[in-house]
């Protein structure tokens, strides 16, 4: 008699959840780099009902549970900027950036350059070239990054270039393993680690922008929102049900 | 329900962001003004479920986790320090600055701001003054009865005075350079002041040492391209109305479940 409203109640749980990823990825709609994520299930096989003395055996109930969030790393369009500090890259590559907890792999290429002169990420943490961070000194002008993040400036009043570094560009093998730590950061989670990258290109001048699909997304959030009130009225009707029973069955004829 | 937060934050970030395109299409037309952008990040995740832990007593391990977002956060305006067109104006004060640098002011309290505006004038003094009337750094006096008034390149000035057919070189017009340009702090009236992040003040001469060159009878134009900016604007408005949506969606998940018993 409860399986129906414990079944009902284990889907509309994972609906909220499904709801939350949806939530988070319309959110960051607008945030550079940013991978959106997608909710995967499973069923949960269960025998619910002990009654040894039924004629026909136990029948298992069949649960729903949510499997996890499987990123979807697919390239995020690529907005023109002309801003001679922004990076996209085009293929798998993440770049590098040091964080006080320890390295960090992003997507968002918009960089900045710091009091120091390093080049930083958004929040000020150095990007990382192939020798730890990298310099533009105080005399530089025109910061050229070529495709293969070799990074070239134009010194003081010289008309030859000088390098200041080679951006670090990172992938793995799998990707899926990789932890959101939030700001745009990911980590290398258990079982995995960066590996030099020599495919992937980079391209000054543009951002990658957020790989949220707004349609999929709202067709997404629409679908949710119906199969969760198309449960909740499933009980409500089960509910009903229960009550007339007990009702009629109370009522005894005089 | 974080549903109705997440959303919520979204819609706080995206008001911000049509607020900053706002401030950069009202300031379209502001000589020596740089666009400014919102940068967004994502809020810190809750892992349901770690990726790579171990899943069953036989050493499965997680393939995929459960990570639970929690919005999106604006982590800053940083300031987009391109060159701007030279518009020609035929005012013998008008200076742009193409290339690096900016233009030393000394305010009334004995401060220095540091601007692009180089639409500058000429006070009861004869001294080169801002729109304001602060003095340009270091500071020049013109003669009254100077005439053809001539800033080179490296921001010398120079005058003929009556009687004389040989210009008269009375300043020159120093530039200032900031490793972090975006690090300045804007304080309105096209000033900046500089901060622990723009890097300490270096001074010098125009056209030498990566400094740019000045273009006398020149206004550097705002680098604001108001087709992109539009475009933004729209993307910005969008994206508020799809976080809306969200809320709305979350307020009629609550509803459902507030009926279900009744």
């Amino acid at each position: 008699m409860e399986n129906m409203l414990l079944i009902g109640l284990s889907r509309q749980m994972v609906l909220e959840r499904q709801m939350d990823v949806v939530a988070n990825n319309v959110a960051n709609v607008n945030t550079s780099g940013f991978k959106a994520d997608r909710s995967l299930f499973e069923e949960f096989l269960n025998s619910r009902a002990h009654e040894d003395n039924f004629i026909g055996r136990d029948r298992r109930v069949s649960y729903v549970q949510d499997r996890g969030t499987f990123k979807d790393f697919s390239q995020g369009p690529v907005e023109q900027t002309k801003n001679p500090l922004d990076v996209a890259i085009e293929g798998n590559g993440f770049l590098v950036v040091q964080t006080p907890a320890g390295e960090r792999y992003t997507r968002d290429g918009g960089l900045q350059i710091n009091n120091l002169g390093q080049l930083v990420n958004v929040s000020g943490y150095p990007v990382l070239g192939a020798s730890g961070p990298i310099v533009i000194q105080q005399t530089d002008k025109e910061v050229t990054i070529a495709a293969d993040g070799n990074i070239t400036v134009v010194e003081g009043s010289n008309r030859i270039d000088s390098v200041r570094g080679k951006l670090r560009i990172v992938n793995f093998a799998d990707a899926q393993k990789l932890v959101k730590e939030g700001s745009n950061l990911y980590s290398a989670g258990a079982g995995t680690a960066a590996q030099p990258d020599t495919v992937s290109r980079v391209r000054q001048g543009f951002i990658e922008k957020s790989n949220v699909n707004s349609v999929a997304e709202m067709s997404r959030m629409i679908e949710v929102t119906r199969t969760y009130t198309q449960i909740s009225s499933m009980l409500q009707q089960q509910g009903d049900l229960r009550k007339s029973a007990l009702d009629r069955l109370a009522d005894v004829p005089a | 329900m974080r549903i109705l937060y997440t959303a919520a934050t979204g819609m706080a970030a995206q008001e911000l962001n049509v607020q900053v395109i706002s401030n950069n299409i009202a300031n379209m037309r502001t000589t020596g003004y740089k666009k400014q952008r919102a940068a967004f990040q994502d809020l810190i995740y809750d892992h349901v479920r770690r990726v790579g832990a171990q899943a069953s007593d036989q050493g499965t391990i997680l393939p995929v986790g459960i990570d639970l977002g929690g919005g999106v956060k604006t982590v800053g305006t940083p300031r987009l320090m391109g060159q701007g067109s030279l518009l020609p104006t035929g005012n013998e004060l008008d200076i742009a600055i193409r290339g690096e640098g900016f233009f030393k002011i000394q305010m009334p309290d004995g401060t220095y701001t540091y601007t692009r505006d180089g639409s500058f004038q000429m006070d009861a003094q004869g001294r080169v003054v801002t729109s304001q009337g602060n003095p340009v750094q270091p500071t020049i006096t013109i003669p009254q009865s100077a005439s053809g008034l001539t800033i080179n390149s490296q921001g010398q000035v120079t005058v003929t005075l009556p009687g004389s057919t040989t210009p008269t070189t009375v300043g020159q017009i120093g530039l200032t350079r900031f490793i972090n340009k975006a690090g300045l702090q804007p304080i309105g009236d096209n000033l900046f002041t500089d901060t622990p992040a723009s890097g300490t003040p270096q001074d010098g001469i125009a056209s030498t040492d990566g400094f740019g060159d000045m273009q006398q009878s020149n206004l550097e134009q705002a680098n604001v391209d108001p087709v992109s900016e539009i475009s933004d604007l729209i993307a910005a408005q969008r994206a508020y109305e799809m976080n809306a949506k969200v809320v709305s969606a979350a307020d009629q998940m609550l509803q459902s479940t507030s009926n279900m018993f009744r």
